[in-house]
Formats: structure tokens, C-alpha cells, sequence
């Protein structure tokens, strides 16, 4: 029965967030999107069109860059180039499916009234900040992870012979596992600064949008074939990113104004 | 318990709470009373830890309240804010759940039970804090702020809102409380409750007008005037009456004698009365009401007390 602090927040951020459904709604229809889009692409289209993609010669140059692995056919290498793009775009889902959570999670609780006497029990700022982040991360990540399985499970069906072998590799479980929840829980502590700065949800929300855009940035530029992570590249960005989160948690902690946010919060 | 010397707190340019100083001991109850805005609830929430004076310090349980002690201090705290602060969608028991494990409490379990049990929550706790009416939120907020059954209790306004019954069993748990040696702070408007509740009463108007026992307070508007109850009009009565006072008049039964000195001129002024064959039903000493008291303090009108001074 007894938890401590931090884990009993994390409980209880569950608990509302499992009371509040419709919540989650949004980031399961961009999951279900982020999954479905890239076979209609990579796969459904070509099929329907009668044009394969390496017949693209700017596709087969960008698919050169990542250096397939032999016996993969042409159309085959395509298919594992975008789909590996894609796979990024489905990791970082939690961080913006969250952001609405992490974004209201503090201005919630002040308009709700329910944080003075939250802060008023011994709870640390840090607990109370870690707790909300990891909240708004939990859901997002688990209905993220399902989404891999489904997204693996629909290459296994659906790609050329050998694109899902070749997709299971030491750099796709490092950006599943590390560099994907690393980099929601990163723009969500950021998000959390944002909620705990700003007067009303939607101004957290607006602002904490614009966290997402160097995320997507550096998607693009990888689609656009400007630079290419190795395993080892991709194990440094993961723990730099955990590092940088460590940061931002402390940040976030110093820049939480008990005082400002009971008093100057109307 | 408590010790709060020279309390300032600034808003920017607005003083909220001006070098206010008071002591709490332990098993005493200290009612702040004061018009809106008159800086109760930021006093309290001084007390709490939850906003630092701009100067002035404040001393808990013989440690001082700083940013480092802030957390040890406030687990001796049971704050209730002027909102109940439910979460409200979580069940009672899930919001005592959550405060009991934010507090670190051991056996959380039985000690929930039993204050469902105390505030008759018992068939409603496993209802939602939104289906609660507002007096059911105000006892799981007062339940919430006793879970770890502090030494120390900040109040603000705990019977707002209630009615008389669950008033009267909240007044009856404080009691409780201030039996097992509980210091406990409470705002409020309700000068009723102030003067049937509390030890003291701090009266604030951004500064400390005044802090006694309510009697004492009552004391300090007394104006020398005895009330004698009679068992019928005589002008016999009225006579002997204006010897003692000129200006006295009787009403059904009932005069009002301003007397001298009020100790050394009653005997004399019933002996007078039994003598023109009087009955006496009653002899007493004006005392105002508390809110005669309060309306004086806060529009700076001298008391006796400060007529004295």
C-alpha cells in the first residue's frame, strides 16, 4: 500500500488519464495514420499505378546513401529506406501525441485548484515535475510501442522478401527503445517548463507545439538524405538526448515558481 | 507550535500582509478574522510554506521555515485551502490514496477508513470527487488535510459552504484535535464561529488589529453598562434607577445603567431595588456581541482597550 511520492503521482496520473479516454484518442488515430500511410505509399500506390519506386532515380540515389544489404532486391531497397523514415516519424509520435497531456499538466492542476495543496504536502518539485512527465509519456509510449509491432507485423505482410529482416537491426531497436522515448521525454520535460510558465492550457499548447519543430527538422533532413545515423551515431544521439534531458529536468525544477504560480496565476 | 514574527508580504507594490506577529501554542486554536482581503488566506499560506514573506519569519515546531526546510515542515502540516481541490476524477478514497502515499503514511489503508468512517463518507467513497456535493468535497479536503494526522492545522475557511449539522461535527472533530494537542490556525468570516471555536482571535487588516480570547475582546467595548431584568415596569423602579444613572429608562422589565465604577456600584444599586420591593430576575454586564467587536476593530474605532492606551 505504502509508495512513495513520485510513484504515487505517477499513479494517480494514470488513473485520471485512464478516466479521460478521449485523451488519448488523437494520438491513436495519428498512430493508426503514421502506420497506415507509409504502406499506402511505399506499397499501395506503386501497386495501384503500375510504377515501382526504384524506378525513381532520386529515390535510388537517397537509398544508396543508407547502403542496403546485399540480396535485397532494387524495389526492395526503396521500400527499406522509407519505411526506416517512416519508422522515425512513428517514434516520435509520443512525443507529440503527449505533448496536450504534458503541455496542460500543471496549468491543469492550477485551474482545476487542485495544486495548492499539492504543493503544499512534501512532495519536491522534481518528483512532482518527473511524476507529470512520465504520466503524459506512459500511454503514449505503450500505444507507440504497439504501433511498432503492428508497423513490423505489416512489413512482414505487405513489404518485399527480406525489407523486414533487414529492418530488425542494432539502429532500429536503438531508436525504438532509446532515441524514441528519450526524445518524448526530452520535449515533454521542455513542454512541462512551458506549462508550469504560462497562464492557460491552450497558451501551453500553442507554445508547446513549437518544441516539436527541431524534431521534425532533423526527420526531414534525414528523408532528404543529408545525413544518415550508423548504430553507434544513433547509441551516442539516444543517451546525448537522456543527457540533455537530465538538463532540461533540472531546469525545469529551478524554473518552477511555487509561488509565482499560486499567486500570480488567475 | 507556531511562531510567525513580523510577517510582511508584498505583492509587488501591494502589501498583502504587514508585520504581523503572532505565537500558536500547542492544543490551541487561533481563529484569523478579517474582511476580504484583509490578508488571512496569504497569512496561511505563509504558514504553509507555500509563499515566503518578503520579510519576517516564521518558526514551526522550533524549526524555521526556509526553502531547505520547507519539505520536513510542511509534512506537519495539514493545509486546507479556501478550494477543496479535488481531483475530480478520481474517487474519495483514490484522492485520500494519493495524499497518503504523498505524505509517506504507513497503514494508509486503516487510517483512510477511519476518517471516511469520522466524516460519514463511508457510502461515498468510492464515488467520484465531481458527483460530490460541495459539502462532501469541503469533509474529503478537511479528511485529506488530517490523513497524517499533523500537529499543526491551517484552516482557511473550513466551514464555508456546510451546513449547520456537518458544521457542528467539523467543530467537534477541532476540538478533538485541539485535545490531542493540535495547533490549528483557521480563517473565517463567521464571527459566530470564531467566538465558539477558537482560544484567540487574530483580528487582520493587512496589519495584527488585535489578538485575544473573544471574551477579552468583548471586554474591550464594554462601556460600564449593567443590565438589570425586572419582573415588571414600576415608576417606583425608575426613580431609585436614576439615582445611579439619570439618563436610565425601563422597558418591559429591562434597564440599561451606566454605572461609574460598575464593581463597587451594583450592590448598592440592587440593594436600592430590593428596598423599593423589587424583584430581580437579572443582573448582568453589557457585553457586546463579537461582531460589535470586529466592526469596531476593523474601522479603526477605539475599544476601551485602546481608548486606554
Amino acid at each position: 500500500m505504502t509508495r512513495g511520492p513520485f510513484a504515487v503521482l505517477f499513479w494517480k496520473e494514470l488513473l485520471e488519464l485512464s478516466r479521460n479516454r478521449g485523451a488519448l484518442i488523437p494520438v491513436i488515430i495519428v498512430a493508426a495514420l503514421v502506420i497506415v500511410l507509409p504502406f499506402g505509399i511505399v506499397i499501395g500506390i506503386p501497386d495501384m499505378t503500375g510504377e515501382l519506386l526504384s524506378q525513381d532515380a532520386d529515390l535510388m540515389r537517397l537509398t544508396r546513401t543508407i547502403g542496403g544489404p546485399e540480396g535485397l532486391s532494387p524495389e526492395g531497397q526503396v521500400q527499406l529506406f522509407l519505411f526506416q523514415q517512416f519508422l522515425v516519424l512513428l517514434l516520435l509520435m509520443p512525443a507529440t501525441g503527449a505533448m496536450a497531456l504534458a503541455a496542460h499538466a500543471i496549468v491543469g492542476e492550477k485551474q482545476a485548484r487542485t495544486l495548492e495543496p499539492l504543493l503544499a504536502t512534501p512532495i519536491r518539485t522534481m518528483e512532482l515535475l518527473v511524476a507529470k512527465v512520465l504520466g503524459a509519456l506512459a500511454p503514449t509510449l505503450a500505444i507507440s510501442l504497439v504501433g511498432v509491432v503492428l508497423f513490423g507485423t505489416g512489413l512482414g505482410v505487405f513489404a518485399e522478401p527480406g525489407v523486414l529482416r533487414a529492418m530488425i537491426n542494432a539502429r532500429t531497436l536503438l531508436l525504438v527503445l532509446l532515441v524514441g522515448p528519450a526524445t518524448a521525454l526530452l520535449s515533454l520535460q521542455a513542454a512541462m517548463i512551458v506549462s508550469s510558465r504560462v497562464n492557460d492550457a491552450r497558451t501551453a499548447q500553442q507554445v508547446g507545439v513549437l518544441i516539436v519543430l527541431p524534431l521534425t527538422g532533423l526527420v526531414v533532413a534525414q528523408f532528404m538524405g543529408l545525413f544518415w545515423l550508423s548504430a553507434r551515431e544513433t547509441a551516442v544521439l539516444g543517451l546525448a538526448i537522456l543527457g540533455l534531458w537530465v538538463i532540461v529536468a533540472i531546469a525545469s525544477a529551478a524554473l518552477f515558481q511555487r509561488e509565482a504560480i499560486l499567486t500570480r496565476w488567475r | 507550535m507556531i511562531q510567525a514574527k513580523r510577517l510582511t508580504r508584498r505583492f509587488g507594490s501591494q502589501v498583502a500582509v504587514e508585520d504581523v506577529s503572532f505565537e500558536v501554542g500547542a492544543a490551541e486554536i487561533v481563529a484569523l478574522l478579517g474582511p476580504n482581503g484583509a490578508g488571512k488566506t496569504t497569512t496561511l499560506r505563509m504558514l504553509a510554506g507555500l509563499l515566503a514573506p518578503t520579510s519576517g519569519a516564521i518558526t514551526i515546531d522550533g524549526v524555521q521555515l526556509t526553502r531547505r526546510t520547507g519539505a520536513v515542515i510542511r509534512s506537519k502540516i495539514g493545509f486546507l485551502p479556501e478550494a477543496p481541490g479535488l481531483w475530480e476524477r478520481l474517487t474519495v478514497r483514490e484522492n485520500l490514496v494519493v495524499y497518503a502515499g504523498l505524505y509517506g503514511l504507513h497503514e494508509a489503508e486503516k487510517t483512510i477508513e477511519r476518517l471516511l468512517d469520522i466524516f460519514g463518507l463511508g457510502s461515498h467513497a468510492d464515488a467520484r470527487a465531481a458527483e460530490l456535493s460541495k459539502g462532501m468535497r469541503q469533509k474529503t479536503a478537511i479528511a485529506r488535510a488530517l490523513l497524517h494526522a499533523p500537529r499543526i492545522l491551517l484552516l482557511d475557511e473550513p466551514t464555508s459552504g456546510l451546513d449547520p449539522e456537518v458544521i457542528q461535527s467539523m467543530r467537534r472533530l477541532l476540538d478533538e484535535r485541539r485535545s490531542a494537542g493540535c495547533a490549528i490556525v483557521l480563517s473565517t468570516h463567521n464571527l459566530d464561529e470564531a467566538s465558539r471555536l477558537a482560544d484567540r482571535v487574530a483580528v487582520i487588516q493587512k496589519r495584527l488589529v488585535a489578538l485575544d480570547s473573544p471574551d477579552s475582546l468583548r471586554r474591550r467595548l464594554t462601556t460600564g453598562r449593567i443590565i438589570v431584568r425586572l419582573s415588571r415596569d414600576s415608576a417606583a423602579y425608575v426613580d431609585t434607577i436614576r439615582r445611579f444613572d439619570v439618563t436610565a429608562a425601563l422597558d418591559n422589565g429591562v434597564v440599561a445603567v451606566r454605572l461609574g465604577d460598575p464593581n463597587a456600584d451594583t450592590p448598592g444599586l440592587v440593594r436600592a431595588l430590593v428596598e423599593v420591593g423589587a424583584e430581580i430576575l437579572e443582573v448582568r454586564q453589557e457585553v457586546p456581541a463579537l461582531e460589535d467587536v470586529y466592526m469596531h476593530l476593523v474601522r479603526g474605532e477605539p475599544t476601551l482597550e485602546s481608548g486606554r492606551s
